[in-house]
């Protein structure tokens, strides 16, 4: 029996007329329904504080015949339908009752003080049992714990189910991560726009010929598969059944994962409803002609069910729908894997590679100068260690190119939008431009430069020597390189010991490991 | 550990000539290795950067060469890391006063040495802050605080400062869709894309904007989407009074949540060190915003930023405090993403920028303006905010994201805040505000 019909009891029966979850009301008022405001309450608003118990009472309202308990007397007296006992549903109040706000119980939280009530009896429950109820569903894979009921559904749901496929066939092994992708990823648009087009196209021609129906409905289906999906639906119009039972179950399966746990009213959801109306529609209007609607189904499926099973699988016109397509569709028989498999295959192969794949392949479009970048220093390396013969010029062309990678960076991002790189362009912004000048006399400097580093230090405003000497001779060139790497190191280390005190410097333990 | 003395013995000269000495640590053969040690680069830098700033031409020519063959471009995290550097110097050394090049060249070539970063895709860039907790961080922390901190409002207004292009608000979006029993409307406000900071996206705002709309429709949720013609050059003026006015004309009566999300974008407004036509007025342009923030009001603020100090006036400072930072990104690199890929590409290039950024360039151009979290929690408590503390969900939320990637990766409290860290060093804070009564 009701335990305590204070004003609670009414209020619940309130909380389900705005609950999401009770299907049974019209969508329309649901949609329309504006919350009770938190915050600011309404003046008139009525506080309402209900103690923990009562809060966290489940199924106060039981039925006299069966003691089966329900959380809101709306569902009993439902329920009391059923024994043929005499029930009394709320009426949507014309004299529109009071608003209700609802405190939370414990003191210390901010939702006791009435200006931060919250606006509904469900919306209290929860939060007072997250944040001060004990968390007592674990979940068996992971042992997380949940202190509502739903919230704990809702993980075991997906918990240990470590895939997410969008439609655009790339896979994920977070939620976030797929959450992320869906929400700008051009499948969605597409989804809620053939959702939207549906029923421009569809109930314009519910009298006419159901072959144009076909082929026009189907025109819009999932952008990743259109070559294969529509393409078929249209050439084997008549025996079509498989193809369209096919996309709907590879659909629903994909998409079981992300379903949010309390299905929202989809009546609310504006593209969705007109998707699904569109299609119940064109069921019926349709379904007159048997074989042809095969594949209008199949198109209103791959299109409709996507966008609709975002929110929800079970709602009773989407059962509708799937009976419907039953009724009109005898002789299909539901599960056929060979043709859903088309579907992700041509999913996955179309947009997970470019996204991801391919890699290695595109670096060498992309990134050409790291390359010469490496093999000039290695070659700088080689010859200070080996001392060995190296020809002047694969020496000009190692510092050359060198230099320039220095910049090598700046040129990459620059030609990364441009798609390509031109390699002599390569040297031409080369840092400190020694692309420009003769390439001995730049090396020269630094070659022949040990005088001047072991000298005082010298005021030059020729930064890296560019342009000041003649071509050096290029026999020397490799002995004055070898001595520059070595002395070149000496010399500035000194010179900075000596001008900045490098003692001061000193090793600074930066803890990284490598 | 490679040591400094040698740099100090002030007597190489004569035996430097004849060779008669070997240098301990020269580089010969296999030992070059050992220059990649990167308290050597970092002083190798130093040095560098002192001899531009004192116009000291040869030397740090000396040691861009020196640096130039220690530090590839390809090379492991330390010599990528210092190769980063070394192009920023040679950027700074470029246009700085006596070391200017007499390249006529030099002219264009300063477009040449700007750093142009990738342009994103919206699913590239997805994908691309999706590879490490340096953003998602920050997003977990702060969805976790805006969803607790919104419960029971039906009107909720999000201000997204983000430098992401709004990546955290698909998943705000899902989590207050699931969480909340009648799906609230949704406000978004976003400033106007910032052009010049990396990442950049290749999508107007406008039609980012009606993506998630379309998305949050997908999961019940309305949604309303507005970008706002403001940046943080201004301190973002012009989005403060427009959120005044509808402030004026909304929170009064229904109650409407305000969030700010701030994610990695406020250290572009100019602070006190800026020596600017603001110099004359008592505040800077960040007091000044955080104070006309505090004024609307906003149901909570969460400010989520990298935790170093760039905004020293002495680039020398500067570079030390960057170099002392920014290895983070390098050294992590190899945990995410493979060798020669696009991706790593696109994440050097955007760090370079960074570099580059805070050693080349001064004034106005010079954005980086990293404070640590210890003057961001002064700079609120200023602006009469106080802290709020994450809750345990948050932090457990998390926790279990930073177990989906490397192991370095590590979280700690620091008073109320939190903070992403990498093998114990502080990368990214996240703190999270309410107007203090």
């Amino acid at each position: 029996m009701p335990v305590d019909l204070d004003n609670s009891s009414t209020a619940s029966g309130e909380a389900s007329v705005s609950s999401s979850g009770n299907q049974s009301q019209p969508p329309k008022s649901t949609a329309k329904k504006k919350r009770n405001l938190p915050g600011m309450p309404d003046p008139d608003a009525e506080v309402i504080a209900l103690s923990p118990k009562t809060l966290m009472a489940t199924n106060r309202f039981v039925c006299e015949i069966c003691n089966k308990g329900f959380q809101r007397d709306q569902n009993l007296q439902l329920h009391r339908r059923g024994h043929n006992l005499p029930w009394k549903l709320r009426q949507r109040s014309s004299k529109e009752v009071k608003k209700r706000v609802y405190v939370c119980p414990e003191a210390s939280c901010v939702h006791h003080d009435p200006s931060r009530a919250l606006g509904d009896l469900t919306g209290i429950k929860k939060h007072f049992c997250r944040k001060h109820g004990e968390k007592k569903w674990k979940c068996d894979k992971c042992s997380k714990k949940y202190a509502v009921q739903s919230d704990w559904k809702a993980h075991s749901k997906i918990c240990g189910t470590r895939e997410y496929k969008c439609d655009c066939g790339t896979l994920f092994s977070r939620r976030d991560s797929f959450i992320t992708h869906r929400a700008f990823c051009d499948a969605l648009a597409e989804e809620s726009a053939r959702a939207q087009t549906q029923v421009a196209v569809v109930n314009p021609n519910s009298e006419s010929d159901p072959n144009t129906l076909a082929v026009e409905t189907s025109s819009p289906v999932p952008a990743p598969p259109p070559v294969q999906a529509p393409a078929q639906a249209q050439a084997q119009a008549p025996p079509a059944p498989p193809q369209s039972t096919g996309v709907l179950s590879s659909v629903l399966r994909n998409k079981s994962p992300e379903l949010p746990e309390n299905t929202p009213q989809i009546v609310k959801e504006a593209p969705a409803t007109t998707g699904l109306n569109g299609s119940c529609a064109s069921t019926t209007s349709s379904s007159s002609n048997g074989s042809a609607s095969c594949s209008v189904f199949a198109s209103l499926f791959a299109s409709s069910t996507a966008s609709a099973s975002l929110q929800t699988a079970q709602t009773p016109a989407f059962t509708d729908l799937i009976r419907a397509m039953g009724r009109s569709d005898p002789p299909t028989d539901l599960p056929r894997p060979s043709s859903t498999e088309p579907i992700s295959l041509c999913l996955s192969t179309n947009h997970g590679s470019s996204i991801f794949g391919t890699a290695g392949q595109e670096r060498r479009q992309y990134a050409p100068s790291p390359q010469p970048a490496m093999s000039a220093t290695a070659l700088l390396q080689k010859a200070a260690q080996m001392g060995a013969a190296a020809t002047n010029a694969s020496l000009l062309r190692g510092f050359g190119i060198v230099s320039s990678s220095s910049s090598s960076g700046q040129q990459d991002g620059l030609h990364w939008s441009q798609r390509q790189v031109e390699p002599e362009n390569a040297s031409v912004p080369a840092g400190l431009g020694l692309g420009h000048c003769d390439g001995g006399s730049g090396l020269k400097e630094l070659m022949m430069g040990t005088p001047s580093m072991f000298g005082p230090k010298q005021t030059t405003l020729d930064f890296l020597g560019l342009g000041m000497a003649a071509g050096g001779s290029p026999s020397n060139g490799l002995s004055a390189l070898i001595t520059s790497i070595g002395g070149g190191l000496d010399v500035a280390a000194a010179a900075a010991a000596a001008s900045f005190g490098g003692g001061e410097f000193s090793a600074k333990d930066m803890g990284r490991g490598t | 550990m490679h040591q400094m003395t040698p740099f100090s013995n002030p007597t190489m000269n004569k035996s430097q000539i004849h060779r008669t000495r070997p240098w301990p640590g020269f580089p010969t053969s296999k030992a070059l290795g050992s220059f990649g040690d990167a308290n050597c680069m970092e002083q190798l830098l130093v040095h560098c950067a002192n001899a531009i700033e004192s116009n000291d031409a040869t030397l740090a020519q000396q040691i861009l060469w020196v640096l130039n063959n220690i530090a590839p471009p390809d090379g492991d995290s330390n010599q990528r890391l210092a190769c980063g550097f070394l192009r920023a110097l040679i950027a700074r050394a470029a246009k700085s006063g006596s070391c200017k090049l007499q390249l006529a060249a030099m002219a264009n070539a300063n477009t040449n040495l700007t750093i142009d970063t990738h342009r994103f895709s919206v699913i590239e860039l997805a994908s691309f802050v999706d590879l490490t907790p340096w953003h998602r961080f920050g997003f977990s922390a702060a969805n976790a605080a805006i969803l607790e901190a919104v419960e029971g409002y039906s009107v909720i207004h999000i201000v997204d400062l983000s430098l992401t292009h709004c990546m955290q608000i698909p998943t705000l979006i899902d989590a207050i869709a699931s969480r909340h029993e009648v799906p609230p409307l949704l406000k978004l406000t976003v400033a106007a894309a910032v052009d010049d900071i990396p990442p950049m996206l290749d999508l107007s705002y406008e039609e980012l904007g009606s993506k998630l709309v379309n998305f949050a429709r997908s999961k019940n949720v309305m949604m309303e989407f507005r970008v706002s013609p403001s940046s943080y050059k201004d301190g973002f003026a012009t989005l403060i009074e427009q959120l005044r006015m509808q402030h004026l004309v909304y929170a009064g009566e229904s109650g409407e949540a305000l969030v700010v999300n701030c994610h990695m974008m406020l250290h572009y407004i100019p602070e006190e060190s800026f020596e600017s036509c603001y110099a004359f007025e008592s505040s800077s342009l960040r007091t000044m915003f955080l104070k006309s923030l505090r004024s609307l009001d906003p149901t909570i603020v969460v400010l989520v930023d990298e935790d170093a100090d760039l905004t020293s006036n002495n680039m020398v400072c500067r570079l030390r405090s960057a170099f002392n930072y920014l290895w983070i990104p390098y050294d992590t690199m190899d945990t995410f993403l493979p060798h020669g890929s696009k991706q790593r590409q696109w994440y050097e290039a955007d760090i370079c920028w960074k570099i580059e950024n805070v050693i080349a360039h001064e004034g106005l151009q010079r954005v980086e303006r990293l404070e640590p979290r210890s003057r961001w929690v002064q700079r609120m408590r200023n602006a009469n905010f106080r802290g709020l503390p994450f809750a345990e969900d948050a932090v457990s939320e998390v926790k279990t994201m930073l177990d989906e990637h490397a192991a370095g990766w590590g979280l700690k409290k620091e008073e109320e805040d939190l903070v992403l860290t990498w093998k114990g060093h502080n990368v990214v804070f996240a703190t999270a505000w309410l107007p203090a009564a």
